[in-house]
């Protein structure tokens, strides 16, 4: 230790450079051993993998639609945080509230859109992102649990557009959640009680819309958290995305990768810089710990840093450019407050919930819980009924036609009935022709 | 030799204590959450509500002239007169919970378009079952007391 060292002038200059490097665990990685070490020396980034294969990369594989569901979740975290710093939950003064995020407050209106458009991109995205998943096999062993937590993740993001909706307490929110809880109450032995806790009382009123305020902006944000939380750490657990058969196991072979020792070793400070000899590591010798079960990894993968979170960053900034632009050019709707006596005719549940609705028309308790129930149930087996080990990693696998064409009959089944809700009902539940 | 068997044997018992607390403290935390949830199942279901009373008066029998049929949309239900009978039929759809119109057939659901007759029987549309019919009484003050908690059969009149 020389005098030198400890100067106040020498702390001085240094300060800028001590500070980051207490931050920052590692330097901006120049070499593969820095690659790999950002990723588990930073908090943000130890979610992420050193190295992700190819496959998981490409655009076309994944659409990247897990991840703007995820995007979304931030984007409706952010822009309802703010929102709940102006409404109010009480019948005489929510709607009012809505009323005064469009007139008074400012950037009110073009946050109550990026909010409500966003929750209806996530229960898109979420959907698209569930169907990409089946249609590649990637629920395959040993993702059959993170599957059912998916199809957890999809309940949960309904459940709190639902619950989001009777917010605003117009007209739309009021006979939507009517409609909707009273399909609840047709489910065997326990949907009376359900339907009396859910409302707090016989109808929808202050109680109801009070439950509804708690569920959107605390439980369920707080359940999807610790779901997503786990999706993501199984989808590493589970060694990263699912991949072709053909390509996984044989091709197994140790990947070399030749380390230049850092110059500014990664914990000491201020010593003197060694040139460190350049060395050849296999990848077991960078991943300390149970992280990686053998050293060995496929030939057709690449660092995450940059590559990866690049392409997490392009997909975060397009995610936030589609929220603004739509929410630019179209306004959250907001129609003429609650009139208890009068319900709009034809009186309709969000878009997500029309094929229900329809099916609801036909037979109340098949239309609204056994159909329904059934699905969910057949969601949830998936993975434990279908156990075929080929086509799994590839779109719409030749060897999963049987699985595929069935799951693709459900969807156009359930996206058929929501158009019927959607643009060919008029009042009183008749057929109308949009045209 | 002997000195482990003898360390086996004196920690035989510290281990079955050990497990015995584990069993306990398991079965105590697995008994709170049981607890916990009930009490929380309890704690959410109102025992009290704040909304309307599902017992009210609607005025004296002579409002209510023979033949009328006026619904109450507020208190969701339409009072029915014939001669001196007088009855409360639910305006409450039995499909979704919509609030029906009296009709000219009947009444009429605005929602997913129930039909129901005269009685509140299900004439066409999707709702499962007839509309309720509830208790009215006379009070002494001459007041007419609709009591929504007490379902009477299809077809009950109350004399007046
Ligand atoms: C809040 C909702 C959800 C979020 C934020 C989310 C997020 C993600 C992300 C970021 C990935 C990485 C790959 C990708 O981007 O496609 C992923 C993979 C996966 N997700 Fe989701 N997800 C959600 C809902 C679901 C649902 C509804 C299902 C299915 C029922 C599901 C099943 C899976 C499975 C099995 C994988 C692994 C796929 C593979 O190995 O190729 N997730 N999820
Ligand atoms: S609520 Fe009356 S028909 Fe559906």
């Amino acid at each position: 230790m020389s005098k030198e060292q400890n100067s106040i002038g020498k702390s001085v200059v240094d300060l800028p450079a001590n500070v980051t490097r207490s931050i920052f665990r590692n330097p901006l990685p120049s070499s593969d051993r820095g690659r790999a070490a950002t990723s588990f020396t930073n908090f943000f980034l130890h979610v992420q993998p050193v190295r992700v294969s190819r496959q998981a990369l490409r655009p076309s594989y994944t659409m990247g639609l897990g991840l703007i569901s995820f995007f979304l979740f931030v984007i409706l975290t952010v822009t309802g945080v703010l929102l709940m710093f102006y409404y109010v939950p009480s019948t005489t003064q929510a709607y009012d509230r809505m009323l005064d995020l469009r007139s008074s407050v400012v950037f009110g209106v073009i946050l109550r859109n990026m909010h409500r458009w966003a929750a209806h991109g996530m229960v898109a995205c979420v959907f698209l992102h569930m169907c990409r998943v089946f249609f590649t096999g990637s629920y395959k062993p040993p993702r059959e649990f993170n599957w059912v937590i998916g199809v957890c993740l999809f309940g949960l993001t309904l459940l709190s557009s639902f619950t989001g909706y009777l917010l605003p307490w117009d007209q739309l929110a009021f006979w939507a959640i009517t409609v909707g809880t009273s399909i609840a109450g047709y489910a065997p032995l326990v949907g009376k009680a359900i339907k009396f806790i859910l409302l707090g009382d016989a109808t929808v009123g202050q109680e109801a819309l009070l439950r509804f305020y708690v569920l959107h902006v605390v439980v369920l944000p707080l359940v999807l958290t610790i779901f997503v939380a786990v999706h993501f750490w199984r989808i590493r657990k589970d060694g990263g995305l699912a991949k072709p058969e053909t390509e996984a196991a044989p091709k197994r072979v140790p990947v070399q990768v030749e380390i230049q020792e850092d110059a500014v070793p990664i914990a000491a400070s201020g010593s003197v810089a060694v040139a460190a000899p350049v060395r050849k590591f296999t990848i077991q010798g960078l991943v300390r710990g149970p992280l990686i079960k053998v050293g060995k990894l496929e030939e057709d993968t690449v660092f995450s840093w940059p590559n990866l979170l690049i392409a997490e960053l392009v997909v975060l900034l397009l995610t936030i450019a589609g929220v603004m632009l739509v929410s630019f050019f179209f306004n959250a709707p907001l129609e003429q407050p609650v009139n208890v006596m009068h319900p709009p005719n034809p009186a309709k549940a969000p878009w997500y919930f029309l094929g229900l609705q329809e099916q609801v028309s036909y037979s109340a308790f098949w239309g609204g819980i056994g159909v329904p129930g059934i699905e969910v149930l057949l969601l949830l087996l998936l993975p434990y009924i279908d156990r075929g080990k080929e086509g799994v990693g590839r779109w719409f696998a030749r060897q999963r036609i049987f699985a595929n064409s069935i799951f693709l009959f459900f969807v156009l089944v359930n996206i058929y009935l929501i158009v019927i809700g959607t643009f060919f009902r008029g009042a009183n539940w008749q057929f109308v022709s949009p045209f | 030799m002997g000195m482990t068997a003898t360390e086996t044997r004196s920690t035989e018992p510290q281990i079955g204590r050990r497990r015995f607390l584990a069993w306990l403290s398991g079965l105590g935390i697995a008994g709170s959450a049981a607890l916990g949830s009930l009490a929380t199942f309890f704690f959410i279901r109102p025992r009290t509500t704040y909304g309307q009373p599902n017992r009210f008066k609607i005025g004296r029998p002579d409002e209510f002239p023979s033949g009328s049929r006026i619904a109450i949309d507020p208190k969701r239900v339409c009072i029915v007169r014939e001669g001196n009978k007088v009855a409360a039929i639910s305006t409450t759809c039995t499909h979704l919970g919509c609030i029906i119109a009296p009709s000219a057939t009947g009444f009429q659901c605005p929602c997913h378009g129930s039909r129901f007759d005269v009685d509140g029987n299900v004439t066409g549309g999707p709702a499962p079952k007839a509309l309720a019919w509830y208790a009215v009484t006379l009070t002494p003050s001459g007041e007419l007391e609709v009591d929504k908690d007490n379902e009477i059969q299809t077809g009950t009149y109350l004399s007046v």
